[in-house]
Order: structure tokens, then sequence, then C-alpha cells
């Protein structure tokens, strides 16, 4: 009894004399994956990157003519662009609203993101899932129509379903279910089948980290629409990230820049050298 | 029986004689902040979850940040840093360990200059370094100031170069904390 006695009060002065060094202790030991992509987009399609309440996303979106074009028309860039700005607001850390304006058909679209499911580092929740539902009104001028289009006619909807993983620091892919319905559809709106009102498709996407500020991407939406024959949509590009913004350039068979256009316009054909240049610059701003 | 007792008592005496003389002082909820000041934007990473030591008997200086914790007022912001820059998930902390190498007086209950020298860790890249600061002893405990800069570069830590430069190559660290006797 006196030997252990004598041993803790040994141990315990050397122990508490014995100040070591700090041990290290993470502030959160789980956490949500982070940059499963480097902005809110990716090449064309939303991601399940969400915004933190408080934040406002500014987005200005190019597509080019065909590279085809030639050196003449500097492959592409002189045969006009569909640009599109959109802004996103959150106004939490899960709930975002949403507003763009696209050159192509003059369409003005307002949505909202939804931030379902976070993936974890602990493998916890293995993916993410945001939902984007968008109703967009064509505000061009429709008028040489013998039939002109009312408003209700000029809407369209879509809701995209990203679900997404991070697998590793580099790799993350995205599968997003995409649904689009055009209120009236003919050969004066940018679509492939004048006939065809709704569309349904599964957009995939990915990048592929190379650097820690510059990254690989790809999109490929099948085209399901076999009465035109439709080529699916293409595109791959590279992100770089410059501390504030994200730069990011790609090439796409298609001109369209958002979803419900995404699942339903013309695309070329890639092998056919059928793609045009376009590039998207994000900006992000906190606003309180 | 008087053993036992006799040991009880030096048991006793050794564990109060440590709290009531401590020549450690330890907090967990110090503030650092990142300066970056570059042509185009100057923004701060901040933290209130810098933990450091101070043993006044090993002379031993110690203290580390979760650098997930850095906040600089725009998430994505945060996310990119974290992510691209410091690599928190590989590389967690920013640790500096070392010793004081100037003349300190813990008895003498102003503010003094002093000189740690040691080993600054970020990204996973350990360096030298020298630091100066203040240490002033309190009823409460040793309130610590103290500003280094940090060379990104030398910390393998990569930035854009061609399109902008948002984000400077010299961050300027800033550390305050209250360390309070006793705690570890």
């Amino acid at each position: 009894m006196l030997r252990l006695l004598a041993f803790l009060f040994v141990v315990f002065f050397f122990a508490e004399s014995a100040f070591a060094q700090l041990e290290r202790e993470r502030v959160e030991e789980d956490r949500d994956v982070e940059l499963t992509f480097m902005a809110p987009r990716n090449i064309n399609l939303y991601t399940v990157h969400h915004l933190s309440g408080g934040e406002l996303h500014y987005s200005i979106m190019h597509t080019f003519g065909e590279v085809t074009g030639g050196a003449r028309n500097l492959w592409g860039i002189d045969q006009g662009a569909n640009v599109r700005f959109s802004f996103e607001y959150g106004i939490t850390d899960h709930f975002s609203i949403v507003t763009g304006r696209s050159s192509m058909d003059k369409v003005i679209d307002l949505g909202t993101r939804f931030s379902l499911l976070r993936q974890t580092v602990s493998g916890s929740m293995p993916v993410s899932v945001s939902v984007v539902p968008l109703v967009g009104v064509n505000s061009s001028s429709l008028d040489f129509l013998d039939e002109p289009y009312s408003f209700n006619e000029r809407l369209n909807y879509s809701v995209s379903l990203p679900i997404a993983r991070k697998f590793s620091d580099n790799l993350s892919l995205q599968i997003s279910p995409i649904a689009a319905h055009f209120n009236r559809v003919g050969p004066e709106i940018n679509i492939a089948n004048s006939t065809k009102n709704s569309y349904i498709t599964a957009a995939f996407s990915g990048r592929y980290k190379v650097t820690q500020i510059t990254a690989l991407s790809w999109q490929y939406i099948p085209s399901f629409d076999n009465e035109v024959n439709n080529p699916s949509n293409l595109a791959f590009g590279i992100d770089i990230e410059t501390g504030g913004h994200v730069f990011q350039m790609f090439f796409t068979t298609s001109q369209a820049l958002h979803e419900p256009y995404l699942a339903a316009s013309d695309n070329g054909r890639f092998l056919d050298r059928e793609f045009r240049f376009g590039f998207n610059i994000n900006r992000l701003f906190g606003i309180r | 029986m008087k053993k036992i007792t006799a040991i009880l008592v030096l048991f006793s005496f050794a564990f109060f004689t440590d709290k009531t003389d401590a020549q450690s002082f330890a907090a967990t909820e110090g503030y650092a902040e990142f300066v970056s000041n570059a042509p185009l934007l100057e923004f701060k990473g901040k933290s209130d979850h810098l933990h450091g030591l101070i043993d006044l008997d090993q002379n031993l200086v110690d203290f580390y940040i979760d650098l997930s914790t850095l906040d600089t007022g725009i998430n994505l912001r945060n996310r990119h840093m974290r992510d691209s820059y410091l690599e928190t998930d590989r590389c967690p902390f920013g640790e500096f360990t070392g010793e004081l190498t100037s003349d300190f007086d813990p008895d003498l209950h102003e503010e003094q200059d002093v000189t740690v020298k040691g080993t600054f860790e970020i990204h996973c890249i350990t360096r030298d370094k020298e630091i100066t600061g203040t240490i002033e002893p309190t009823e409460e405990g040793l309130q610590i100031e103290a500003s280094w800069s940090v060379l990104l570069d030398d910390y393998e830590i990569d930035r854009p170069r061609v399109v902008f430069y948002e984000l400077a190559d010299e961050q300027k660290v800033n550390i305050s904390i209250l360390l309070e006797p006793g705690e570890n």
C-alpha cells in the first residue's frame, strides 16, 4: 500500500510538472464536405455547391458560334453569343433564390435552390442533393406570328435534382435528373423539336482537380428525342479559381446555358467539330 | 498509519503547490488573424480558436489553431481558402512551438517585449521562426500579443499568379490571447 501511494505521488508530481506540448484537436471532427465543385455552376449545370446565408453569387455565362466558322469568324466568336446573367442570393445556408436572363429567346427566369442533403467527411451522408425549380418567361417579340403568344404560353418550367459525391480531393461526379416543359413550342423557339413540349433527361457532369486552383470539367446530357435525331449535349472545360473569381472556359455542343434549354435545344456533333467556345465568370459577394 | 498520512500530505502538497504556484499558462479561445493585403483586395481570416501554452519551468511556448475555423467573411472564399490554399483536411493546423529567448519576469506586472524562437508550421511545411511580441502578466494570467509575417511561397501554398492578384504572398499574422495559469 505504501509503495503504491509513493508511486502515485511520484507519477502525479512529475506528470503535473512535466507540462508537455498541447494536444492538437480539431474544432469539428465531422463536417460537410466542401467544394464538391468550384462554383455553383459546372459548365452550364447547377451543382450541389450551395451558397451560405447572406451570400450573393453573380455569374455571366456565354456561348458563341460553332468553331467551324474558322479564323475569319474567330472560330465562332464573331457569330454572336448567347449571354446569360444570373444572380443567386442565399437566404439561409440551405435555401437561395435565383434569377437570370438569357439572350437566347430573351428568357427571364426565377427560381429557388434547396440544399436537401450534404455529404459529410465521416461518410455518414454519402452524397449531396439539391433541387432547383425554375420558371422562365420568353420575352422575345413574337408579334409577327399570326397567333401571338399569350403570357401563359411564353412560360417554361424546369426542375433539376443535382446529386453529387466528392470521391476524393480531386474527383467529383454529379447526376442531375432534369424535367422541363414549354407551354407552347414552335419553330420560333430555340429548341430542337418544335412540336415537343416536355422533356426529361439526366445530366452527367464532373470535375477533376488538376492543381489546387485548376480543374477539368465535363458534362453530358443525353437527348432522348428520337423524332429529330438531336445529338446529346457534350462539353469539356477548365475551371480556374483566382481567390475571388472562378473562371470557367469550355467547349460545348449547344448554345443553351440553363436547364430547360439544355434539355431541349439543338446540339452539334462534337466529333464533327460542331462545338462552340463558351466561358463563365463567377463572383461571390458577402452581403450581410 | 503515520507513514500513510505523511504520503497523503505530500500528495496533497504536490497537487496544491502546482496549482497555486503555477508556471504554466494555457488557453483555448485566443484570437488569431491572417491579413492579406493584395493590390486589388484586402481581407482578414479571423478565428477565436487559438490554443496556447507557455510553460515557464520548461521554457516551452506552444500555440496552434485549427485553420478550418478561419473566417474571411465570405463562406465561398473560406471554402476555397481551406480547400485550395491551406488544404486543411491534409494539414489542419497552423502551429508554433519554441522557447523564450529573451528575459521575462512573470512577477513584473507590465507589458514586456519578448522574443521567442522555434518552428512555425502551416500547410504541413515547417520553418524556423523568430517572433517578437509582448507578454503582460496580469491578475488573470499572461496577456500575449504578437505579429509576424508569413510568405506563402515559403510554405508552398499555391495561389493564382496570372489572372488576378487577390491573395497577397505575404500574410501578416496577429495573435492575442490571455493564458490562464494551470490550464492545459
